[in-house]
């Protein structure tokens, strides 16, 4: 524990030290700010204000927060690994899974401070300025933007394990964020209608990508009426139930940090330094 | 203290290092020799735990493979070129190395000024000299006092100056009971550095015994380079009385001479008193293009196969 304790330290200072935690977290209140300004020019700000903003931020969220993620995470070990201190650290009396735990936890909570920075900052500017309704919403919107984070580093950190060098890491790193936000609505979407168009067959698709996860979970926490999610609404609402679904998508959300970090653990236990 | 049996590591097809056994006690000074690609760099990564590797490989009754974390705390590793955070400083970066290995931060400052860099303390290590990177590296190895000491090529980039230090460090270290294994070019230096030599050829243990047997058996040898000033055709004779079939050839205005270590200095000694000026001198100790493993005898001394 005390291995992995000084590796997330250092990671934190890193964080700090290269600037990026503030150029995220500045990137994310300027983001929530202009959304709230240009709904707040249309007449929107004020009752509905945190409500308007959270719906807004979330489509935006989805495209930023893992991109930034996957890009860190690769990062990490590939750069590691490239510039040779890899080898350095794994001389030392620490285990991979040690070191790779370090990594992961030092990044997830500097990429946490980010969004709590930014979406804070927006969100306490934008309590100055119009009554404060929906807060819940909007933390619970920053609350699943972390654990989207938390998955996306994870994927970011099993990218980097497996690859030699940093560029490579942070191309399959830009490939898997463009497959996950992009082609996964169409690909995935597409063939779950064309095979099965059963609400069942829409809910395991949504399983298998965390964006969705994190998407539907965020719907479900602003809409009361489900059926905006069309046939995957109504199969929730009817068969699994409000309750049972988002504590399904919680728990998938889940196994996208452990299991891609479980691997991760895993190869670097068996790669050579 | 170190006890390493049949250790062998492939990359596919290829076979890198095959079948090595050897101990090493507290108090000895193994030094592991051989052309590049011989396997060194590979033995010293495996006794580390730094790669995956056959047979099996004990840090004072430690399996390597099984409890690397806890062997990792019995040794201090200088590997060939180390690499460091550049963004940290001297200081930091002894602070951190200090806090994963459990030492006292006042130890970590104690192991800068000790390795001359104390004025350089918060100086980044992008900053740093390469002579003064390995330095930094070196007191890492030796923070926290190891009982085993790996060096892979440590005088690799060191001038001479540096070069003894680093002798006298490993001989204060045999002194003071620890055990140090050292992967090196410098023939030279095996017979006054180490107890025993280890002789790695296409990842072949060739020779283990006694660095002194070592040093007759293999003959370390150097490539002198002279300029004579257009006294070539009467020093060749004369350089052929000590060092026979020497006068390899030229290149330039500098004669090339290939003879033992231990005679470099008698050839250049011998040309200035027979009267022939010697304007200037190279030395270039190059094992791997060199005669020197091949000299080493077919049964591979006295423990090549314990």
């Amino acid at each position: 524990m005390h291995e992995t304790n000084v590796i997330l330290r250092k990671e934190l200072r890193d964080a700090f030290r290269s600037r990026w935690l503030f150029a995220f977290a500045g990137t994310f209140a300027i983001l929530a700010l202009t959304l709230s300004l240009v709904q707040g020019s249309a007449g929107d700000l004020g009752a509905q204000g945190f409500n308007r903003t959270t719906a807004g931020l979330i489509n935006l969220c989805l495209l930023l927060v893992p991109l930034l993620a996957l890009v860190i995470g690769a990062g990490a070990l590939a750069g590691e690994r490239e510039r040779g201190t890899l080898a350095t650290l794994l001389s030392q009396p620490i285990s991979p899974a040690q070191l790779v735990l370090g990594k992961y936890l030092g990044l997830v909570i500097a990429v946490w401070m980010a969004i709590a920075l930014g979406f804070g900052a927006a969100g306490m500017l934008m309590a100055l300025v119009s009554p404060v309704t929906d807060v819940n919403h909007y933390l619970l919107f920053v609350g699943l933007s972390a654990v989207l984070a938390a998955a996306m580093l994870s994927l970011g950190l099993l990218i980097s394990v497996v690859s030699d060098g940093r560029l490579k890491a942070l191309s399959i790193a830009i490939v898997v964020w463009f497959l996950l936000v992009l082609l996964y609505d169409l690909g995935a979407v597409g063939l779950a209608l064309t095979v099965s168009s059963s609400g069942r067959s829409l809910l395991l698709v949504v399983l298998g990508n965390p964006i969705e996860c994190v998407r539907i979970l965020a719907i479900m926490s602003v809409e009361s009426d489900l059926d905006v999610l069309g046939p995957l609404g109504s199969y929730v609402s009817n068969e699994v139930g409000r309750g049972a679904g988002v504590a399904l998508l919680s728990v998938a959300l889940l196994a996208w940090v452990a299991i891609p970090l479980a691997a991760t653990l895993r190869i670097a236990g068996s790669r050579d330094a | 203290m170190l006890s390493a049996r049949g250790v062998g590591k492939r990359y596919g097809a290829a076979t890198v290092l095959d079948d090595v056994t050897f101990d090493l006690a507290p108090g000895e000074v193994l030094a592991v020799i051989g052309p590049n690609g011989a396997g060194k760099t590979t033995l010293i990564k495996s006794l580390v735990g730094l790669v995956k590797f056959q047979g099996n490989v004990t840090v004072d009754g430690i399996d390597v493979a099984k409890h690397g974390r806890t062997a990792r705390a019995k040794i201090g590793y200088l590997s060939q070129n180390p690499a460091l955070h550049a963004d940290m400083t001297v200081s930091e970066t002894a602070l951190f190395y200090a806090d994963l290995k459990r030492v006292d931060a006042s130890r970590a400052r104690e192991g800068v000024e000790r390795a001359g860099l104390g004025d350089h303390a918060d100086k980044r290590v992008a900053a740093l000299s390469g002579g003064m990177r390995q330095r930094l590296a070196l007191a890492l190895a030796l923070l926290a006092d190891p009982p085993i000491l790996i060096l892979d090529e440590p005088v690799t980039g060191l001038d001479i100056a540096a070069r003894l230090e680093l002798r006298q460090l490993v001989l204060e270290q045999r002194t003071a009971g620890k055990a140090v294994l050292l992967s090196t070019h410098w023939l030279e230096d095996v017979p006054y550095i180490a107890d025993r030599a280890l002789v790695l050829e296409q990842g072949k243990t060739t020779y283990l015994g006694p660095a002194s047997e070592f040093a007759t058996a293999a003959a370390p040898r150097s490539r002198l380079y002279l300029r004579l000033n257009g006294h070539t055709p009467a020093a060749a004779p004369l350089i052929e009385e000590i060092a026979p079939g020497g006068v390899i050839g030229q290149a330039g205005d500098w004669l090339v001479v290939a003879c033992r270590a231990t005679e470099k200095a008698r050839v250049v000694e011998h040309l200035v008193v027979s009267g022939v000026k010697v304007l200037d001198f190279r030395v270039e100790d190059s094992p791997e293009d060199d005669v020197a493993f091949r000299t080493i005898p077919a049964a591979g001394g006295p423990d090549a196969r314990n």
